[in-house]
């Protein structure tokens, strides 16, 4: 059996910060306790949280290669009952009642879903975001990440391929010759997971273009030997990325490196999704750092392929950019340092400048009526990127 | 009858990234990328030294650059839909602020500028063209509508009087200056058009784009003069011969071709890279030579000459 996971992603053990959860729960409510108990003209009962700002700039960090805030700029913000104004009382209410279902999800140690909580009382915390939001606040003002509030987000990302998960001695995860769908798992402290047979991990934006290569056993069949096929439906969630870094981590001392490829859409929103995977989201900065990727390869798809093949296959699969498309490409060049003039990724940064010369943009799924099919031009393209 | 142009020189990666324009004076050529410097590059010294470089022109890049006969006034159009004048005075390039600030909100893609410098024509992405004189404060003097189609590129007669653009629906529009719209439409091209230049004469107008044929019109009649095939993949620029006897074209494949228009075929062909040519230019006829200037994918400048003396 192979490399076991990593190390978690804080250096402080996980009983430490369940503790420190604990800690700020207990001592959070009785302070609410305390402040139910005087008379109501003297009560007071509020809760402070602290939160980030949006941060006005960001920057890759040298070393890890992550997306990451210039400068933090906390805020501190105080919800007390009865609130000023009817929104604050709301949030106040909320921030309990959530305090409460990680209370008892820490306590019994079992874990809960943002989407779980959030069905708890739609009609109460009236979106998902909400949720989210407070959960994310709380993990910062206690000091831990979401994963010591025994929070999860819920996992949409699916992987194929020689990947098998043990724990506590048993197989939980089998993702080979697996015919039907496996949500990419969460990988806890002691698990084991072997990826011992694969050379290479295929990280492809969408779902179709993953099923299709599944479907023709693609992970077994590859030139490159047998691998992963993981996607994330789109921008991928948290889950998807910190599991790819687990397999990052995993292999990263092994004798036979393993390579990590990306397989995108040929549009504003596939070099965004490269990047998020690549460098980190723009939106949650804090994070990046322990789920970027930085040795991931971009396979394409470029639009000069689906040029070459568009001609070739003699189908007009080249699709015209949208102004939205235009704008979206320009913010991106604006505001993206990973796309800046003097960033890590000038080819990034020339791929959506050639859409706006052409004005056009280019699905994977061109790649179908290839000569050869997109596992020919996949092989090939794994093959120039050795 | 083949004619030879040889290599002559070239400024070796010129630019980090892709060249997607390039503008030529009597003496100088000036370069355009996806980075945000425009380069100038002497002609008439050997080797074709780099003489300027102005730096942080655009910040997002730079995807059309274009200059006036005399090579006094030129403009330059960024990603980022900034637009910027610059003048020279003996040989050395400056930002015209004040002309630069009058055209900040121009939201145009391509741009021609008229022979004496003057009028500024452009083409948006909604198919808006616009014409704006720069002698004025950059007031605009004209604005025609056309059917929405993203305007990819922008042409001026040489006597200021006829203004056309490629669109990319495949129409081509030819305009005249004074009066509006020509009462006839250009047909021949359905796919999208990239290149649109008038013949120096304004006689002719070719077109081309990912239809892979050039097509010659006749600015007088609208009537298609002849269809000049040999491209294989979609011409991205086209730029005429001073005396307007020959067509030159580059295509997304690398191909740079040279065309008598007098036979109505391809003369030369060159095939020193198999990355896209975005921009084709020629250099104004001098004693030296004639010649002309390639860039795009490959990142260099390349210069050819014709062949003399058998």
């Amino acid at each position: 059996m192979a490399p076991s996971a990593s190390s978690p992603r804080t250096a402080i053990p996980k009983q430490d910060r369940q503790a420190s959860v604990r800690a700020y729960i207990d001592s959070t409510l009785t302070a609410l306790v305390d402040q139910l108990s005087l008379s109501p003209a003297e009560a007071k009962p509020c809760i402070a949280i602290r939160c980030r700002a949006t941060p006005a700039n960001c920057t890759i960090n040298r070393g890890s290669g992550a997306l990451e805030a210039v400068q933090n700029v906390e805020m501190h913000r105080t919800y007390s009952w009865p609130g000023a104004t009817a929104y604050e009382s709301w949030k106040f209410t909320v921030i309990i009642r959530i305090l409460a279902i990680i209370d008892q999800a820490v306590r019994t140690g079992q874990w809960v879903s943002k989407r779980d909580i959030y069905y708890i009382d739609p009609a109460y915390f009236r979106s998902q975001d909400t949720v989210d939001t407070v959960i994310d606040e709380l993990a910062y003002t206690i000091g831990v990440d979401r994963g010591a509030l025994n929070v999860e987000a819920a996992g949409k990302g699916l992987i194929t391929g020689c990947f098998s998960l043990k724990r506590d001695s048993h197989v939980v995860v089998n993702a080979q010759f697996s015919s039907q769908d496996t949500l990419v798992p969460r990988i806890q402290e002691g698990d084991e997971f072997d990826i011992s047979a694969t050379r290479w991990v295929l990280v492809i934006e969408k779902e179709a273009v993953f099923h299709r290569l599944v479907q023709n056993n693609y992970h077994i069949k590859a030139v490159a030997g047998q691998g992963i096929l993981i996607t994330g439906k789109g921008y991928p969630d948290i889950r998807t990325r910190e599991f790819i870094r687990q397999l990052v981590d995993a292999t990263s001392n092994d004798r036979i490196p393993r390579r990590f490829y990306a397989l995108v859409d040929g549009d504003p929103h596939g070099i965004g999704i490269l990047s998020t995977y690549k460098y980190g989201s723009l939106a949650h900065l804090h994070d990046n750092a322990s789920l970027n990727i930085p040795n991931l390869q971009w396979l394409g798809l470029k639009v000069s392929d689906a040029i070459t093949t568009s001609a070739a296959s003699g189908s007009d699969g080249l699709l015209t950019l949208t102004f939205r498309d235009r704008k979206k490409i320009v913010a991106m060049l604006r505001n993206n340092p990973v796309l800046a003039n003097d960033g890590p990724e000038a080819e990034w940064r020339m791929e959506l400048q050639r859409m706006l010369m052409l004005n056009i943009k280019a699905e994977i799924e061109l790649m179908y009526d290839r000569e050869g099919g997109l596992e020919m031009w996949i092989d090939r393209r794994m093959f120039r990127q050795e | 009858m083949s004619r030879q142009y040889l290599a002559w020189g070239s400024a070796d990666n010129a630019h980090p990234v892709d060249i997607f324009s390039l503008a030529a004076t009597e003496k100088q050529v000036i370069s355009a990328s996806g980075a945000p410097s425009l380069k100038v590059h002497s002609t008439v010294d050997a080797d074709f030294p780099l003489v300027q470089s102005l730096d942080g022109a655009h910040a997002l890049g730079c995807h059309h650059v274009v200059t006036d006969a005399g090579g006094t006034r030129a403009v330059s159009a960024g990603f980022a839909g900034d637009v910027k004048v610059w003048s020279c005075q003996d040989g050395y390039w400056s930002a015209d602020a004040a002309a630069s600030a009058n055209l900040s909100e121009l939201n145009v893609w391509a741009v021609a500028l008229s022979e004496n410098g003057q009028y500024l024509a452009g083409v948006s992405q909604d198919g808006h063209i616009g014409v704006w004189d720069l002698k004025a404060d950059g007031a605009q003097i004209r604005d025609h509508e056309t059917k929405g189609s993203f305007g990819t590129c922008v042409d001026l007669s040489a006597d200021g009087q006829f203004i056309a653009t490629g669109h990319e629906n495949g129409a081509v529009y030819i305009f005249t200056t004074e009066h509006g719209r020509m009462p006839f439409s250009l047909s021949g091209l359905v796919k999208p058009v990239r290149a649109v230049a008038f013949s120096p004469g304004g006689k002719i107008l070719a077109a081309a784009g990912d239809s892979k044929v050039i097509v010659l019109y006749d600015t007088s009649s609208g009537e298609q003069i002849a269809n000049l095939s040999g491209h294989s993949a979609w011409v991205l620029s086209l730029s005429w011969s001073t005396t307007g006897e020959y067509l030159l074209s580059s295509s997304f494949d690398g191909k740079v071709k040279v065309w008598s228009i007098d036979t109505k075929t391809c003369v030369a062909t060159h095939s020193e890279t198999e990355k896209a040519v975005w921009s084709v230019k020629w250099l104004p006829k001098t004693a030296r030579s004639e010649g002309f200037a390639t860039g795009g994918a490959n990142r260099s400048v390349a210069f050819y000459r014709e062949a003399t003396g058998g």
